[in-house]
């Protein structure tokens, strides 16, 4: 079981590389991200033992299917003969010969299987030349299923980026070394880690090349997309369990500093022991996990990226901003278009503030509008000042006027609270023109003034009481009409002194 | 009459008519006008040009950024030459704003892929304390310092045409 295991485990890599490599033509669905349909289209197909292999071909899984058929026969044949990249490659293609094998009858890769183990515990140093002996020729004659797969067009190609990788493995010993140590932490476990192992370099393979970024959806839709298959028997569930960790080992190797880094979460999901349906759910976390992971390392990789005809979209729920096709999707990028949209927002904003500017297209001008207006309105200001400083002095008088209309309507629409020590500030600055205000304040009715002198704390509020309308049509609506007639503006002068000087008047009258 | 929009007392009209105003009061009260020289005038308008701005940036109190630096700028302004019309406050608040605005110097400056810097420059050497903003800081500064500008020169208005009828 646990060899099968491995050949799945195996065969589902193999099937994601050849899937990053052979079928370039699915970057649509893989950009979006929540490719979560993909599930049931997988789990039907495994569920379905007879076609499954018709839909391992169409599937991802082909192209390994199709290399392994094609390559593994030749490379049985003789296994010295076999220089490292194609025992790699052969390597590559048995395990995605397996794993159709073994999910349809797990029983035939018994035989395999003890050899098959050794192989992969201990091949870390020549993996390639091992597998292709030892399972190549079994597995792939017993079973006649692969051989209409073999027969894939595009085969050729995969086959000359898989030689490509394997020079690429040889550099990456340090990493196999840890996947060593992992396979022994773990006996029972160690198929699956040897296969994920497996993978890893298949994985730096895949980083190295220029669609790496794209095998990381891959791969993360994969892992999705074989949990179901824990339904079906034990060994895909742990098959599942390792898919979750070679994405993150896959996405470790996009970085190739976080290494180790990413090692860590890897033998955690392989290690993890569970069920069928918890390790569904267990994929689908690390799944998630991974691609915010993959997220953070665009940004490492970001010149990989930019080679890359089409950026993975990661999920960004964090983020609310979203990167439509064709956009950069690092973190500066996006915070560069998050401001650039403020900024545009504003300008809006600006825009129905300053007259004339709706006129103007481009920022540039329209800033060039807004610095105008500004200007004029400093400008304005300093000219109204100066008519200000340079009015005929015997207005004086009036700007009393005007301040009491002023308090008046500040006190008229705050009563108690705002400005209580105005009324006797403005009365103190105002006592100097008494003379003005009393003799109009005859025409007020006598029984206020008797208030306020018989009330002189309550005299603030009766006065804001009494005097909030009058003074409304003072300073701030009706200016021109009441410059226009004085009149009005004595009356202002007499409710000021109603307002103000009365109190005092009225005490020194009484008393 | 009963435009209820003049009669909001907590409209940023209402209250810089107020401040203005008592301001303009002041000014006037201590220095009648007596002589028409130029350098008087010139003197009255700085002053009333101070209070217009003064006020303004009170009503506004220390909400926005530039009023907090027209403050400052005119509180240190007032020190340094003892304007004794200058309704000084604590030198606590202008510290603080001094700190606050050295604080806002340190944003990153980041407009460059913008397009429009030359132009943000100029805008940012007419609002107040707009040396110190970054591009969206400023657009939103500029934004409230216009509303505020515009309403200064309502009331301004108003009160220079009941004035010189």
């Amino acid at each position: 079981m646990e060899k099968d295991q491995v050949f799945m485990g195996e065969a589902v890599q193999a099937g994601w590389n050849s899937c990053s490599f052979g079928m370039e033509m699915e970057t649509d669905e893989l950009n979006c991200v929540g490719s979560c349909f993909l599930n049931p289209k997988w789990h039907n197909l495994m569920d379905q033992s007879d076609p499954f292999e018709s839909a391992l071909s169409s599937m991802v899984c082909s192209p390994a299917a199709s290399n392994a058929g094609s390559t593994n026969f030749p490379a049985s044949g003789d296994n010295t003969m076999m220089t490292d990249l194609i025992g790699k490659l052969g390597n590559i293609c048995n395990t995605g010969d397996i794993s159709p094998q073994s999910l349809i009858k797990p029983q035939n890769n018994n035989n395999n299987c003890s050899s098959n183990t050794s192989c992969y515990t201990s091949p870390l140093d020549s993996p390639p030349k091992l597998n292709l002996s030892m399972m190549g020729g079994n597995q792939i004659l017993k079973h006649p299923s692969l051989v209409p797969v073999s027969v894939d067009p595009g085969f050729a190609e995969r086959a000359a980026r898989f030689s490509c990788f394997n020079g690429l493995n040889a550099q990456l010993g340090v990493t196999e070394a840890e996947f060593v140590q992992l396979t022994r932490v773990s006996t029972n476990q160690s198929v699956m880690v040897t296969g994920s192992q497996v993978h890893v370099p298949d994985s730096n393979k895949n980083t190295l090349q220029d669609g790496n970024s794209c095998s990381d959806k891959r791969n993360s839709r994969l892992s999705r997309c074989s949990s179901p298959e824990n339904g079906d028997s034990k060994d895909e569930s742990s098959i599942s369990e390792q898919i979750p960790g070679v994405g993150s080992s896959i996405k470790a190797q996009n970085d190739a500093n976080a290494r180790k880094r990413k090692s860590m979460p890897r033998g955690k999901a392989k290690e993890t022991p569970s069920p069928a349906a918890a390790d569904a759910k267990i994929a689908e976390e690390n799944d998630e996990s991974t691609a915010k992971r993959s997220k953070q390392q665009n940004d490492s990789a970001k010149a990989e990226n930019k080679e890359n005809p089409k950026p993975p979209e990661p999920p960004k729920d964090y983020i609310h901003v979203r990167a439509r096709r064709g956009q950069a999707t690092d973190s500066h990028s996006l915070a560069e278009r998050v401001r650039r949209e403020k900024i545009s927002e504003r300008m809006k904003f600006l825009q129905d503030l300053v007259p004339g500017c709706n006129k103007v297209t481009g920022k540039a001008l329209m800033l060039d509008e807004i610095i105008n207006y500004v200007q004029s309105l400093q400008r304005q200001v300093e000219f109204l000042s100066m008519k200000l400083a340079t009015v005929n002095p015997r207005m004086n008088a009036n700007t009393e006027a005007l301040l009491s209309k002023d308090m008046f309507r500040s006190r008229g629409s705050l009563p108690h609270s705002h400005y209580p020590m105005d009324s006797s500030a403005l009365a103190f600055g105002l006592r100097y023109q008494p003379q003005q205000g009393l003799p109009m304040n005859n025409g007020i009715s006598n029984d206020t003034q008797i208030q306020f002198s018989m009330n002189p704390a309550n005299a603030a509020l009766h006065k804001t009481q009494g005097l909030q309308l009058p003074p409304v049509d003072g300073i701030s609506d009706a200016n021109p009409q009441i410059g226009s007639f004085w009149g009005d503006d004595l009356q202002s002068i007499v409710q000021m002194g109603f307002g103000q000087n009365q109190p005092q008047s009225c005490q020194s009258k009484h008393s | 009459m009963n435009n209820p929009h003049h009669l909001n007392p907590t409209s940023l009209k209402s209250r810089f008519t107020t401040r203005f105003l008592r301001a303009l009061t002041k000014i006037r009260a201590q220095k009648p006008i007596s002589s028409s020289s130029p350098t008087e005038i010139f003197r009255r308008y700085r002053r009333i040009k101070v209070a217009a701005d003064k006020s303004m940036a009170y009503s506004v109190r220390s909400r926005r950024i530039w009023s907090r630096a027209m403050l400052w700028k005119l509180r240190s302004r007032s020190y340094r030459r003892q304007d004794p019309c200058s309704g000084r406050r604590s030198g606590k608040t202008s510290q603080a704003i001094m700190k606050k605005s050295s604080n806002e110097n340190t944003t990153t400056r980041r407009e460059d892929g913008v397009g429009f810097v030359e132009e943000a420059d100029e805008l940012r050497q007419l609002v107040p304390g707009g040396e110190t903003m970054n591009l969206c800081n400023l657009l939103d500064e500029t934004a409230h310092y216009i509303k505020c500008l515009t309403t200064q020169v309502q009331v301004m208005k108003k009160i220079a045409d009941f004035y010189s009828f």
